[in-house]
């Protein structure tokens, strides 16, 4: 029977006056040469869906010389399916504020923001108590638990738009323009918010960092693979019977384990016709396919990949074509317009979508799909851009004969 | 954009918003003036985000998710019984001022669908009659 492993979880954490941040008091006896090390021997990769090893980026930072650096909690969770961070934001919020003041000492950042989607208005309640409390007890501000050290977070309410939870999108919505993407490089740690060195990392990235300080990265690093190390918040929803986020120790199940054992099977007791096992920008996978290991290399070794951690099972009875239409509307929806091939591209896809005949379509269809799929991943700047297609493909892959119309021939 | 020490773009024109219940054109002025900027690009900048307005909506603005994990708990149903009742589709506000209509991606309550927003007040595994109940008690 598979269990959680709960390394991030627990009790309920909001109250500053009760918590004595022991990550955070650690850390500035560690230092941040020590700090980094510790990241980067724990392994830990970023939790936001691109997995970039968080010690690399932190220690990069570090490197650069900037009038000043700023480090960015993104809090603009928005990816369909998830809904992980939002349980750390509610229920654990001071272990993200104590990841985020241990980066900004480790990398020596001096102001920090807080980027949280605009429709969470709860956890925007919470944080922003959180922060004036923080500010009153000196966790926050001028020489933080007498290590003279100097730091202070502003949160900035993000207000509807999905494409911010990219970095650079979400650097110039800091800055007051339009959220689009920047060209990179510069990366934002050589020059990100006001041109200026900046670490943005996301609200599971940092919960770890503030255990991997407090518990020893030993401790993270014995948790799971070679290639996944630690524990995985994982967000699960759609037609299963137990949609709840889950702590779970990478490698230690599969991702069929998960649906059965711990989402408690497919809702009204049927199978699944397909999981998508990281969001929407994530490949699905068949029924047959889901007794691969949940970790990253094991979703990818299957097929797809692990994403930001939003599993949605789909059930056996739904209408492939009301679902290609959802996703695609995201898409067209959610593209910042910038690149071309995506904005455009995205809106002709959903066109052709809605042109079926009895849910059918050409395999010449099914090709210009595919087609203008790879213009925008090969044009897009950014991930929404680069992953649009991939569920939409798979989706056309693996349900080909229910999908494609036979072509008579007429002689 | 210049940078102005604590005063960040967004949270201005939240305020704005929260204020007013849209960014008026003066608003608009006052910020172009503040940031340096052209008004254009303080208008293109407002523009950019779903959940600005720069025109009046209605006293309550109520948002109904039709992502795939809600899709997948009926949201689409209670959808048609949102419109049916408020004789309005997406994007519309009542004659009388008093609802806009929206449907959005996302709301990061998948597991709890279907969802639906009031202003700042989300209300999750909403049946069509609670729903219903909701904004008869906004009337």
């Amino acid at each position: 029977m598979v269990k959680e492993r709960k390394f991030l979880k627990g009790p309920r954490l909001r109250d500053v006056s009760t918590y004595d941040f022991p990550g955070l008091k650690k850390a500035f006896s560690l230092g941040p040469d020590q700090i980094i090390q510790q990241i980067s021997d724990a392994r830990l990769l970023g939790r936001g869906g691109a997995g970039f090893p968080t010690g690399t980026k932190w220690d990069l930072a570090l490197q650069q010389q900037g009038e000043r650096k700023y480090m960015i909690c993104n809090a603009d969770e928005g990816e369909p399916g998830t809904f992980k961070d939002r349980y750390l934001l509610e229920e654990r919020p001071l272990k993200v504020l104590e990841g985020l003041i241990i980066g900004a000492y480790a990398v020596g950042a001096s102001h920090g923001f807080i980027y949280i989607r605009g429709e969470y208005t709860e956890p925007i309640k919470i944080l922003r108590t959180i922060l004036e409390e923080a500010r009153e007890e000196g966790v926050l501000g001028e020489d933080i638990f007498g290590s003279g050290f100097d730091f202070d977070v502003k949160l900035v309410r993000g207000a509807g738009a999905y494409v911010c939870g990219d970095e650079t999108s979400l650097i110039n919505s800091i800055e007051g323009k339009r959220g689009i993407s920047r060209i990179k490089p510069p990366y934002p740690i050589q020059k990100g918010l006001y041109d200026q060195p900046t670490v943005v990392n996301n609200v599971e990235s940092l919960a770890c960092a503030a255990e991997i300080i407090n518990q020893g990265a030993g401790e993270f690093a014995a948790l799971g693979t070679d290639n996944s190390r630690g524990t995985k918040l994982i967000s699960v929803s759609g037609d299963i019977n137990i949609p709840e986020v889950f702590e779970v120790e990478f490698g230690s199940c599969t991702l069929n384990e998960i649906i059965e054992e711990l989402g408690g099977g497919v809702r009204r007791g049927k199978e699944p016709k397909f999981v998508i096992p990281g969001g929407l920008s994530t490949a699905a996978l068949l029924p047959d396919e889901l007794n691969c290991s949940y970790s990253y290399e094991g979703i990818e070794s299957a097929g797809s990949s692990l994403g930001s951690g939003a599993i949605i099972v789909v059930g056996e009875s739904r209408d492939l074509v009301d679902i290609l239409l959802k996703v695609s509307r995201f898409y067209m929806d959610e593209t910042c317009g910038t690149c071309f091939p995506c904005r455009e591209g995205n809106k002709q896809i959903n066109y052709m979508l809605s042109q079926h005949r009895n849910k059918k379509f050409t395999s010449q269809e099914v090709e210009l799909i595919e087609d203008i799929g790879e213009a925008i991943a090969a044009a897009a700047r950014c991930g929404l851009g680069q992953t649009s297609l991939s569920l939409i493909n798979s989706i056309f892959a693996k349900f080909s004969e229910e999908l494609i119309e036979e072509v008579i021939q007429v002689d | 954009m210049k940078e102005l020490e604590n005063e960040i773009f967004l949270e201005m024109v939240h305020n704005i918003q929260e204020t007013y219940g849209y960014i008026p054109e003066r608003e608009i002025n006052q910020l172009a003036e503040k940031f340096d900027q052209p008004r254009a690009k303080i208008y293109g900048a407002i523009k950019f985000y779903s959940m600005l307005y720069t025109e009046p909506t209605g006293k309550y603005v109520i948002r109904i998710c039709d992502s795939l994990s809600c899709h997948l708990n009926d949201s689409h149903d209670l959808l048609l019984a949102v419109e049916n009742f408020l004789g309005l589709e997406n994007g519309e506000t009542s004659p009388d001022q008093l609802f806009t209509l929206e449907v959005v991606e996302c709301l990061g309550h998948c597991g709890e669908g279907p969802v639906m927003m009031v202003n700042d007040r989300m209300y999750t595994e909403l049946s069509k009659g609670r729903a219903l109940e909701i904004l008869k008690e906004c009337q």
